[in-house]
């Protein structure tokens, strides 16, 4: 009569019963692979850290390119390689199961406190064993003490923007107040040109390179001091990526030889063939180029820290033309395509992001990953672009619903009805996948940046939201978070916080109690956000300049056009010719503008409450005011198309917008609005007590561009139309807005509830918002698995961006996940 | 009417649902206004079913009486009293349906069903989704109560929809007045119908009228929109119309009728809003087996479409 359950949650109820799954017998290699990792705790590997270090030893003093070039090459000669049982792509970063690595040249300062934490980390804990501990506390740490780039940017910060970034002088721990990123990783949201590597390989960037190297004048000071080191980075590079492959073209033919089994074997000796010849060379066969592509990937992983968002780009684009010549040809079908694309999975899920500090395991729960697939969208002359191998990826994602790596389908006015069933189909399987990013929205958006319409409309898109033009982006940089619900709280405490009781952090701004106006108090809090802002763009003016000298990465300069046109390493801070497109983060929206229409209505034009009550009330948590607490949340909310709530949110956002415009300029770069806190709006929420939207104390805040839990009440098309109505479309400074959507298996039913699915997408993309994911679960499906965590280990779900097992988060990330506003058809 | 005199027209409307996706193509907005000629035993929207504003209690929502005296202060009827767990329990003999403790309870759990709205107010809330309608084929779904039992008012809210090119579908019970009702159908993209029974003497039994003017009617608004797209519908309800007899009795004078039909499962999630306003729920504790509703829906099939 009714389907209750989506299909990946009647898998899951499969599993528990003890029945196969579905999809066993038509995936066999890949299912068995999985299930050597599945929901195993991952180990820290740690000698790609070790040969760095003793590289970086070595080199001191040399150009840095140079050095990072020469330490990935002293990796690509010594670290371990793997031939994984079973798969058929090869090429890991360390130990069998799910490992993450080390990268202290970032935040190694953290190294002694982490070793001991991890393993106990309610977010995202990691082992490792008690000889590989000893290593990192007497070889590695050591030599990064006093260098690591966290330390400098620590010292580097001025006291004012020290005081709202960190807790404690070492910079150990965040405020969470303005919060620095860029010590998380050493990339932001990046992709690299794999079509490049597919079709010209790593032997036609040496030649370049040496070409470049044969042309230096031999008597200019730029091209002896900048260029030609760079350009021998280049080249050494290129080798240490093509020795490394080689080595497992050397051990599968040695596995080969004592292999038993004739089917594995014929197998091992066809691996070593591709390893000896991609990356090196172009690739001839959809097999070669997935391993080519898979070998980039996995090196850029070692050459520095991409915190899994170094995305796959548009994969159903730059594999085609090998898909589509190998089945015309007949040497290929789709279950084998499926299978190597299905091998490259598994080897994504086991690389596991390690954050060793605290602040950045907190933000990412859940082992985050965001090699995001792009699929569909438009080509560069703005035409569809979806292809058989478009579908082929969404039939993966269904039959094998593995939450790595993330989908990623663009949409655009003209997409087919066929892609958009399909992506409704494959969102109503309910793992979450995949997200929808507008091209709509995005294309216009960089061709006003300064793009080209046909480099616009071949982005692709990266980490959880963004979207990425692989030969024109240059900026690197991860940018600020900003909890401007703090800004609030310093509001009703004229410039104080709960948290930090009597010390001065904010702006004073009087005591609100006198305030007589609405406008009184608006003006308090535009003072509040105001200082927020600039402390992050002070923030991000010291980063830009701070961390080119500390981070190089030859191997994704080499990849890069521009980079090799002006022989400059992608972490210089300008880049002629590039668009260095940042952002600064809006923490907590919904929070705060709900919180600042409470006020609004209650105390300045209803006068049914006192300020003196409504900041009563928040300093004791509603204990005992619960009638007050009611009467705040009669107020109305963003997330409901209503014009009240909405236009104090879009108020809100043209402070950040027209900040940007001024300031940016002076940072050199765009640096612009953007609403997507992965999962940190739970350890943002922990240092903001209690709001006047009824949010009790050092609970989660919103998420993204999301409502506030339980705030959204007339239902999803209300919720992308106060998105819609909250944006200033007038300007261009702005980046990604994240909006999730929890939507009941029963609503989206049956052949109808796919078209009414569909139209939805449509009418996301008419109104020009940049980003959607849906969460096809039964609420009671969640509460289950926080109780019964072993019977539900592998329930996939939709967190911020990216997917995750439910049981691998936090208590605290489950619960804001179950609150989240379901949304039933009536 | 004047366009000004159809916008300034008022009504009573007790709900307005968006994103509703089971009532009409596409995605709709339903808008329900209060009052109903029938009293179904059934009927899970009894808060629907009188026409004046109502009070509505819910016992979940009350932060308790030692949190918030609100409504005790302002009852002068002496009807709040101290229930279950320190919650308020309503004296409904009491209540002298004044409604005035509804504006003071900060909870929600005191509520007035029904408010007073204009045409124009109704309207540009429908119209907020138009977006969606455009992609999905939805628009506006009159619902109820019966909307017809407020006719001006029904009328000049379709009438304003047409204006504004949004496609509007009504559910009906059959039982009002035929102009009313064919007017109407000029104002009408779809058309839901409910059949319930054939047999007038336990139609009256069970909904308090007859069905004569009701299959009339259906059969009028038939030969006068011939074009219009008409869905039947019968909610199955266990001890009255929920075996074979019943259905194909429908079915057959359905027969020579141009109609889609679709038969509802009973579901007793409406029990709780009768305990909210003071009511017994009539029909007590009873289900339907789904594989009797499946056998029926069988049956049903001889009818055009049935969805699901
Ligand atoms: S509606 Fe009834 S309970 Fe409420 S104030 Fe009036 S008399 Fe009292
Ligand atoms: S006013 Fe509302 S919340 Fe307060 S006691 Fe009465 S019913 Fe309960």
């Amino acid at each position: 009569m009714s389907c209750c359950v989506s299909p990946h949650e009647q898998r899951l109820l499969d599993k528990i019963e003890g029945k196969e799954d579905i999809y066993r017998a038509s995936h066999p290699r890949v299912f068995k692979i999985l299930e050597t990792f599945d929901g195993m705790r991952p180990i820290i590997d740690v000698e790609r850290a070790q040969y760095f270090t003793e590289s970086m030893k070595e080199t001191e003093g040399e150009m840095l390119c140079l050095r990072w070039a020469k330490a990935l090459k002293h990796i690509a000669e010594n670290i371990t390689v793997y031939i994984d049982e079973d798969n058929l792509i090869c090429g890991r970063g360390g130990v069998k199961g799910r490992y993450g690595l080390l990268y202290p040249e970032l935040d190694g300062d953290f190294l002694g406190v982490a070793i001991e934490d991890l393993p106990n980390r309610t977010e995202s804990p990691f082992s490792i064993s008690e000889a590989d501990a000893r290593i990192v506390v007497e070889d590695i740490a050591p030599y990064w003490k006093g260098k690591t780039y966290h330390e400098a940017l620590n010292a580097a910060f001025p006291k004012e923007v020290h005081k709202l970034s960190y807790d404690d002088p070492e910079g150990l721990n965040s405020r969470f107040i303005v919060n620095e990123t860029s010590s998380f990783r050493s990339s932001i949201q990046w992709v690299h040109d794999y079509e490049k590597i597919l079709k010209r390989g790593f032997g036609g960037i040496k030649k370049e390179a040496q070409e470049k190297l044969d042309a230096l004048d031999p008597l200019s000071p730029i091209d002896n001091v900048e260029k030609k080191p760079f350009l021998d980075a280049i080249v050494i590079v290129c080798d240490a990526i093509i020795t490394w492959a080689r080595r497992h073209a050397v051990l599968a033919r040695h596995e080969a030889e004592t292999c038993t089994d004739a089917v594995r074997k014929a197998e091992l000796l066809k691996m070593a063939d591709v390893c000896e010849r991609v990356p090196e060379h172009p690739a001839r066969t959809f097999h070669e180029a997935v391993q080519s592509q898979w070998f980039t990937q996995m090196f850029s992983r070692i050459e520095q820290k991409t915190g899994t968002i170094v995305s796959n780009g548009r994969m159903d684009q730059y594999l085609y033309p090998y898909y589509k010549a190998e089945i015309e040809a007949g040497t290929l079908n789709d279950d084998e395509a499926l299978e190597l694309l299905e091998c490259l999975w598994v080897g994504m899920a086991q690389f596991i992001d390690l954050y060793v500090s605290p602040t950045g395991g907190a933000f990412n729960e859940g082992y985050a990953h965001w090699e995001a697939v792009t699929i569909g969208g438009q080509t560069p002359e703005g035409r569809d672009a979806t292809n058989e191998l478009t579908y082929l990826f969404m039939k993966s994602k269904r039959e094998f619903p593995l939450h790595y790596p993330d989908l990623a389908a663009r949409i655009h006015s003209r997409s087919p009805e066929r892609y958009l069933a399909e992506v409704a189909e494959t969102i109503k399987d309910g793992s979450g996948f995949p997200k929808l990013i507008n091209d709509e929205e995005v294309v216009p958006l960089y061709v006003s940046k300064g793009a080209t319409f046909e480099e616009a409309y071949d982005y692709a898109v990266s980490g959880c939201t963004e979207a990425r033009m692989p030969n024109r982006d240059t900026y690197t940089s991860g940018g600020a978070y900003i909890n401007f619900v703090a800004a609030f709280e310093m509001v009703l405490n004229n410039g104080k916080m709960l948290k930090h009781g009597d010390e001065e952090l904010g702006v004073k701004t009087g005591d609100p109690r006198e305030f007589k106006t609405w406008e009184e108090f608006w003006d308090a809090y535009e003072k509040q956000h105001t200082l927020f802002l600039k402390t992050a763009f002070h923030q991000q003016y010291v980063i830009n300049n701070l961390r080119a000298r500390h981070f190089a990465q030859p191997m994704g300069s080499a990849m890069h056009d521009l980079c090799m046109k002006h022989c400059l390493d992608l972490h210089t801070p300008q880049i002629p010719e590039g668009i260095n497109m940042g952002y600064f983060e809006h923490m907590g929206l919904g929070t705060l503008v709900d919180s600042l229409a409470a006020v609004k209505k209650l105390v300045f034009e209803e006068k049914k409450l006192t300020m003196d009550e409504v900041i009563g009330a928040c300093t004791c948590n509603f204990e005992g005011k619960e009638d007050v607490r009611q009467l705040l949340m009669t107020a109305p909310c963003y997330g409901n198309d209503d014009a009240y709530a909405d236009d104090i949110a879009c108020k809100v956002d043209s402070l950040n917008v027209l900040f940007g415009q001024k300031y940016a300029k002076e940072l050199g770069m765009h640096n612009d609005i953007r609403y997507v806190p992965f999962t940190s709006h739970v350890p943002f929420g922990k240092v903001v007590g209690a709001t006047p939207n009824g949010r009790y104390a050092w609970t989660a805040l919103s998420d993204g561009s999301s409502a506030s839990h339980g705030a959204d009440k007339t239902g999803p098309t209300s919720v992308l139309l106060s998105n819609y109505n909250s944006k200033n479309y007038g300007h261009r400074d702005r980046a990604a807005r994240m909006l999730n959507l929890k939507f009941t298996p029963k609503c989206l039913e049956g052949e109808e509830g796919t078209d009414k699915m569909i139209a939805f997408i449509r009418t996301f993309c008419d109104l020009k918002l940049w980003h959607v994911q849906f969460n096809v679960i039964n609420k009671s499906t969640l509460i289950a698995a926080q109780k019964d965590p072993e019977k539900y280990r592998s329930l996939i779900v939709r967190i911020a961006g990216y997917s995750a097992y439910f049981v691998d988060l936090s208590p605290d990330l489950q619960n804001d996940l179950i609150a989240r506003t379901e949304h039933e058809a009536m | 009417m004047t366009p000004q005199a159809i916008q300034n027209t008022t009504g009573t409307v007790f709900n307005i649902q968006k994103y509703s996706v089971h009532d009409g193509p596409g995605i709709r907005t339903v808008v329900f206004l209060k009052g109903c000629p029938l009293s179904c035993h059934w009927c899970s929207n009894p808060e629907s079913q009188s026409f004046a504003p109502q009070l509505a209690y819910n016992a979940n929502k009350c932060i308790t009486l030692s949190q918030c005296v609100r409504c005790g202060e302002i009852c002068t009827a002496g009807a709040i009293t101290r229930g279950e767990d320190d919650t308020v329990a309503i004296d409904w003999e009491a209540c002298t349906k004044c409604l005035a403790c509804t504006g003071a309870c900060p909870a929600g759990a005191l509520i007035t069903y029904g408010t007073t709205e204009t045409v124009a107010d109704v309207i540009d809330q429908v119209e907020k989704d138009a977006s969606f309608y455009a992609r999905s084929g939805g628009g506006l779904t009159l619902g109820g109560g019966e909307p017809l039992a407020q006719p001006t008012f029904a009328l000049a809210l379709l009438k304003e929809s047409k204006r504004r090119y949004i496609k509007t579908a009504m559910e009906t019970c059959g039982h009002v007045d035929r102009e009313a009702l064919l007017t109407a159908c000029r104002s009408l993209n779809m058309l839901m119908f409910d059949i319930k029974c054939m047999d007038t003497s336990r139609h009256k039994a069970f909904t308090g009228v007859g069905n004569e003017t009701i299959l009339a009617n259906l059969t009028a608004v038939v030969e006068a929109f011939p074009k219009l797209p008409i869905r039947v519908r019968t909610p199955v309800i266990p001890g009255f119309n929920d075996t074979p007899e019943e259905i194909q009795a429908i079915v057959d004078f359905l027969k020579r009728l141009p109609v889609e039909y679709e038969l509802l499962p009973y579901h007793r999630l409406g029990s709780q809003k009768y305990t909210s306003i003071g009511r017994d729920y009539p029909l007590g504790d009873i289900s339907l087996d789904n594989d009797k509703f499946l056998a029926l829906r069988e049956i049903s099939k001889q009818i055009g479409i049935a969805k699901k």
